[in-house]
């Protein structure tokens, strides 16, 4: 893991495309163009903020790339591969193994304990248990909760809660992880504390990391930004 | 996937799972005491109806067919003799008996009655009526010119043991006949009908009334109700093999009121199943419906990290499937509880056109629990396979966006 971290930013592979990327709404009888032609590449190891005005097409720039939605028009490739050829339970089978996603609002699922809810992609995995009881040991102290892995959501506070969204993204071990506003729910504070964590997490296991944020403090933390307005992406901080 | 996050699942609103499983345990328990009573009330019948039918009587088609003009469709000695000797190499029979049975008239002073004579040999135990004797004595092998007659007879025509009675009857050979009958007993039956019409007197006695050395029919007893049918097509394919013209019947064809009940409560069963089936189904289906729906979100965070379609049906289904054993279970162990109790009651009723009340019991066995568990568990799956569907074919986008 530490020994590729070092390698994977350097060996300069492109492990995200999207080519010529566009979704267009349907609202009633006029057209919303949420995204438009929109080229963006990700090398691996990257940690990339995208930020822009609300309403841009930042969710749905993410929505495509994960591709629980799929676009009017273009193509996402995924370490080369396009999702457009694949099937229903071939994309679950893609999110499941190569992609995690950190929500807004954390979504965990209420009815599981923390430690569950990280675990919850190792049994879609169908990994042996004792394999899972490792893995989800490793991930909460690596997120700083190895002592609170038995308590439910709601017993949780808001920063808890992200760290516990990142360590269910990141349990798999995946190489594309996605976060749409990780920190819009959190104080200053801690929304600094999940970013170290994500920075931290960028670097050692080697993932490529976008990072949707309306927050000029979080951007700091990339090692490159774009921007999306009016469903355009542009290099750079921009203005 | 796992089968405990669908229990988990089911148990997060405690208050509508309650509700829910109280719905279906309701609905079996309802189910299970209703189909208890009735399956008990059959047993009853089937034990009265074989009481008086035996398990199995042979006899000519002509008799059951009602085609004879005479008495063509009697049993010769010889004949009877062959098929006693079939039925010794039988397993499973506890007893064998013949009959002879044929219309007359009683006269007692001046009050008369149709009556449906049976005449019996004395001492054999086979259909036997000896403990239904509740006045006077049964009828013994030495015994000539007596009759037993039924307690509802006896009050008609306000006889008593001792009296002395008429009996009119026509011979094979068509002639009339008439003999006094001493009464030696009188009998109890449940049936009414029974009491008043049917008198029993000794077999050697009727074949001298009659002019004949046959009989009508042999009774055959089994060691269980169950074993009725099998026994049957064993013993008529024996009785066609040693080339008898003779034709086996079992209880439940010679008692068309037997067969005219079950069928009545077949029928109600059904509609009563029906009923639960609906109640459960519509108001699970709302339920699961509300449930489902307010876990959008969370199924499309599910779907997102890379469950798959089936996978969320699976867990949904699954879920249903918890909720329909907890609900069946408690309706199952309710019932029974309610109907042992109410068994330990003793309540009595009396049947219409019987004499006698009988105690009112439900059967409670595994057996009566399995119709009234599987509809309610089918009834809970069934309602939960739509909105289930629906709840996972939803688009993960959309899905995510619900608050
Ligand atoms: N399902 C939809 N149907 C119609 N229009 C939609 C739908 N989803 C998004 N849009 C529209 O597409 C545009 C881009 O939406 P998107 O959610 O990607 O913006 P965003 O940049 O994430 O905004 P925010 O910062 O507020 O989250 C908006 O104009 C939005 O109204
Ligand atoms: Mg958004």
């Amino acid at each position: 893991m530490s020994s590729d971290s070092q390698f994977c930013h350097e060996k300069g592979l492109a492990f995200l495309e999207a080519r010529s990327l566009t979704k267009t709404y349907q609202v009633g009888s006029s057209a919303v163009h949420a995204l438009q032609s929109v080229n963006f590449t990700a090398m691996q190891g990257d940690f990339v903020v995208i930020n822009g005005p609300s309403g841009s097409g930042k969710t749905t720039f993410l929505n495509l790339i994960s591709a629980i939605d799929r676009p009017t028009q273009g193509e996402v490739l995924i370490q080369g591969v396009s999702t457009n050829t694949l099937s229903e339970r071939q994309l679950a089978q893609l999110r499941k193994d190569k992609i995690g996603l950190i929500f807004q609002s954390f979504n965990l699922i209420p009815v599981l304990s923390a430690a569950e809810n990280a675990e919850y992609p190792l049994l879609l995995q169908r990994l042996p248990k004792t394999e899972r009881a490792q893995r989800v040991q490793a991930i909460l102290s690596e997120v700083g909760l190895a002592d609170l892995g038995k308590r439910r959501p709601n017993e949780l506070s808001g920063g808890q809660r992200q760290r516990i969204a990142i360590a269910r993204a990141l349990i798999t071990r995946p190489k594309l992880v996605l976060a749409d506003e990780p920190t819009a729910n959190l104080d200053s504070e801690t929304g600094a504390q999940v970013m170290d964590l994500m920075r931290r997490l960028n670097e050692e296991h080697c993932v490529v990391l976008l990072v949707v944020t309306h927050d000029p403090e979080v951007a700091r933390y990339a090692r490159r930004q774009v921007r999306i307005r009016d469903g355009r992406l542009m290099e750079g901080e921009g203005s | 996937m796992t089968w405990w996050i669908p229990l988990r699942s089911l148990l997060r609103n405690r208050r509508r799972t309650i509700l829910s499983v109280a719905i279906i345990a309701l609905g079996t328990a309802i189910s299970l005491f209703v189909y208890g009573f009735l399956e008990n009330s059959k047993l009853q019948i089937q034990a009265t109806t074989v009481k008086e039918y035996g398990n199995l009587q042979i006899a000519s088609p002509q008799l059951w067919d009602d085609t004879a003009d005479g008495y063509e469709y009697l049993i010769s000695p010889e004949t009877e003799a062959q098929v006693l000797g079939l039925l010794a190499e039988h397993r499973g029979i506890t007893g064998v008996t013949s009959q002879l049975q044929f219309p007359g008239l009683l006269a007692a002073g001046k009050l008369t009655q149709v009556v449906r004579i049976t005449a019996q040999v004395p001492g054999n135990e086979t259909l036997n009526i000896d403990d239904l004797v509740i006045d006077g004595r049964p009828l013994q092998p030495a015994d000539v010119a007596a009759v037993l007659i039924g307690r509802s007879l006896a009050n008609r025509l306000a006889l008593k043991v001792d009296d002395v009675v008429t009996l009119t009857l026509t011979t094979v050979d068509g002639a009339y006949n008439a003999t006094p009958l001493r009464i030696v007993g009188i009998y109890r039956f449940t049936s009414e009908q029974v009491e008043l019409r049917s008198l029993f007197i000794p077999q050697a006695f009727a074949q001298i009334l009659l002019n004949t050395t046959g009989i009508d029919r042999i009774i055959v007893n089994l060691t269980s109700i169950g074993a009725t049918d099998s026994s049957t097509a064993i013993i008529q394919r024996q009785l066609d093999e040693a080339g008898l013209s003779l034709k086996v019947k079992t209880w439940n064809e010679l008692s068309p009121f037997y067969k005219q009940l079950a069928g009545f409560f077949d029928i109600l069963f059904g509609f009563l199943t029906l009923a639960v089936f609906v109640l459960v189904f519509f108001i699970i289906l709302q339920v699961l419906t509300l449930a489902f729906l307010e876990r959008t979100r969370e199924i499309g965070t599910i779907r997102a990290l890379g469950t798959t379609r089936g996978e969320v049906l699976g867990q949904l289904l699954l879920e249903s499937a918890w909720l329909a054993l907890l609900g069946s279970l408690t309706g199952v162990a309710i019932g029974l509880l309610f109907g042992t109790g109410f068994n330990a009651l003793g309540i009595e009723w009396q049947p219409p056109g019987t004499v006698e009340a009988s105690v009112l019991a439900v059967q409670v066995t595994f057996l009566t629990a399995l119709p009234p568990f599987g509809v309610s568990v089918m009834a809970t799956l069934l309602s939960a396979i739509f909105p289930a569907i629906q709840t996972s074919r939803l688009r993960v986008v959309d899905a995510l966006r619900v608050e």
